[in-house]
């Protein structure tokens, strides 16, 4: 199935569950966002960071603490 | 006595201390030329005399005393709440005492006006503002670069010689890129950020300057700061130039540009280039946006969403609410990437003291279609800006965009970035690029203020 055939079902199921309306405008906005960040995103939910401990609340104005 | 109106941040400041400038002349002459020519910039959307009068009738003798300075309608001041550049920002906002603002007021500065920005933050183009876009001072039908847009014309626009923006995606570098300006990405947490509506949530944002060249950024964000940038002079720098996209999938001129001015910066401090891989950079690109996006929601409720302000753009009200459906394990990954690209630059910064890429990687596009041709071919200009802008924001690290060159007659921004804390060593580099090509490109006036049009 195509990305903009998944979109045409995913977005206002997704927009029902939360109760949010969008008018025709709004969605078309959202079916080209999701058109754009949903390939990348499913790229990253298949990046392998298993190794890769998650820093909690990182110190952002530092370098990592163990490298 | 001149009124000191067209001198740069550092000569005003000078010139004032030295009794050369009489500040209330320069005040009133800057009120003077933001009236003459804000018509055509839309870079001020609101200005306040008697407050601006006030603040320098208490203002203390310090390092900015009397040198005019606009403030990104992100930060809000005593007498005036931020308005984010929206009809509606979908978080609490009363007038108070930013860090910015108190920095700024506690330097001896006077904040003269408010700068346009894009709507909520949320693209590098400026095109999109409850004001109206800003214009490009370079040529008003093009994008000033966004978000802090009007910051970055006030400053091209020779309205003011400083302005202070806020970057969390890039928009201080973006602007700066596009208006032919030196604008710093502070470190993370180094720059003043209390008072901002996000300060509590955002990993992501920080203040920083705005300025024509790398000394009065260096001024300027010494203040937001609250300690002195010390200047020196690197030798032996060690340039990473980053691989992939960024680089590569580049404007022909920009590339040209920003690889002449990678030369320049070689030879100036008698160091090396080297390519560097990111691996890492595609992945910690959309980690950027999604954590950045996902802490704007904050506590904004479906209901909310189901009561825009109709006077939102359709494009701000439809991006609000896709974003509430990005899944929260996107988003927990995205943490991990941050890990990820921290690790890996750390690792990097070992071996190079900065990595160099275009800013962005085509010169300002039209306001009217805010689209950028590249050899792969067309993207949206937000596309195309966030492979080089968004890395710094995510790890914390510093990057300065710097003028380099021009194409169509508009500017090239060339991006370093450093370790984390070594935002002295941008603006040494910066300076040493501006030394290299006999500052060319940040003394450059945009041909709207009656200069020779710009040649590459």
């Amino acid at each position: 199935m195509e990305a903009s055939e998944q979109a045409d079902d995913f977005i206002p199921a997704a927009l029902a569950v939360y109760g949010i309306e969008a008018d025709e405008i709004e969605l078309a906005v959202i079916r080209a966002a999701h058109q754009t960040l949903w390939p990348p995103i499913l790229e990253l939910l298949d990046l392998d960071t298993g190794g890769v401990p998650l820093e909690r609340d990182p110190d952002l104005s530092q370098p990592p603490p163990s490298r | 006595m001149s009124t000191g109106l067209d001198l740069s941040l550092r000569e005003q400041a000078a010139a004032i201390a030295a009794g050369e400038v009489d500040p209330a002349e320069l005040l009133e002459a800057t009120l003077g030329r933001i009236e003459e020519r804000n018509p055509t910039l839309n870079a001020v959307v609101e200005t306040f005399p008697e407050r601006s009068r006030e603040m320098l009738a208490a203002a203390p003798r310090g390092p900015l005393y009397g040198v005019p300075i606009v403030i990104k309608d992100e930060w809000p001041l005593p007498w005036r709440a931020q308005r984010f550049g929206a009809a509606e920002m979908l978080a609490a906002a009363e007038p108070g005492e930013s860090g910015p603002y108190r920095a700024l007021r506690d330097a001896g500065a006077v904040v003269v006006g408010v700068g346009n920005m894009h709507e909520l933050g949320a693209s590098s183009t400026g095109n999109i503002s409850v004001y109206g876009p800003a214009h490009n001072p370079w040529n008003p039908e093009r994008c000033p670069g966004g978000s802090s847009s009007g910051p970055a014309a006030s400053v091209a626009g020779r309205l003011v010689a400083g302005a202070v923006g806020a970057d969390g995606v890039g928009s201080i570098r973006y602007p700066a890129a596009y208006c032919g300006l030196t604008g710093l990405k502070p470190t993370f947490g180094r720059s003043a950020m209390d008072g901002h509506h996000m300060a509590a949530v955002s990993t992501t944002i920080v203040s920083g300057a705005l300025c024509a060249d790398a000394g009065d950024c260096r001024l300027l964000d010494s203040v937001l700061f609250g300690e002195e940038l010390a200047a020196g002079e690197p030798q032996g720098m060690r340039i990473g130039v980053i691989g992939g996209d960024v680089s590569d999938d580049v404007a022909p001129a920009v590339r040209e540009a920003c690889e002449g001015a990678i030369e320049d910066l070689r030879q100036q401090t008698g160091g090396e280039v080297r390519e560097i891989e990111l691996p890492e950079l595609a992945a910690a690109t959309l980690a950027t946006v999604l954590i950045a996006n996902s802490e704007s929601l904050g506590g904004i409720t479906p209901r909310q969403l189901n009561q825009l302000d109709p006077e939102l753009s359709p494009l701000g009200r439809g991006l609000l609410k896709y974003r509430v459906l990005v899944p929260a394990i996107a988003t927990i990954k995205a943490g991990r990437v941050r890990t990820m690209a921290r690790q890996a630059l750390a690792r990097i910064f070992e071996e190079v003291d900065v990595l160099a890429c275009p800013t962005v990687p085509a010169v300002a596009p039209p306001l009217e279609a805010p689209v950028v041709e590249l050899p792969s071919g067309w993207l949206t200009a937000d596309e195309a800006n966030v492979r080089g802008g968004a890395l710094a924001n995510l790890t914390g690290i510093p990057a300065i965009s710097v003028p380099v060159g021009s194409s169509e007659g508009l500017p090239v921004g060339l991006q370093l970035q450093a370790a984390w804390g070594r935002d002295e060593l941008l603006l040494d580099a910066a300076e040493a690029i501006e030394r290299a090509n006999g500052r060319r490109w940040v003394e450059a006036t945009p041909p709207a203020l009656g200069a020779e049009p710009l040649e590459a």
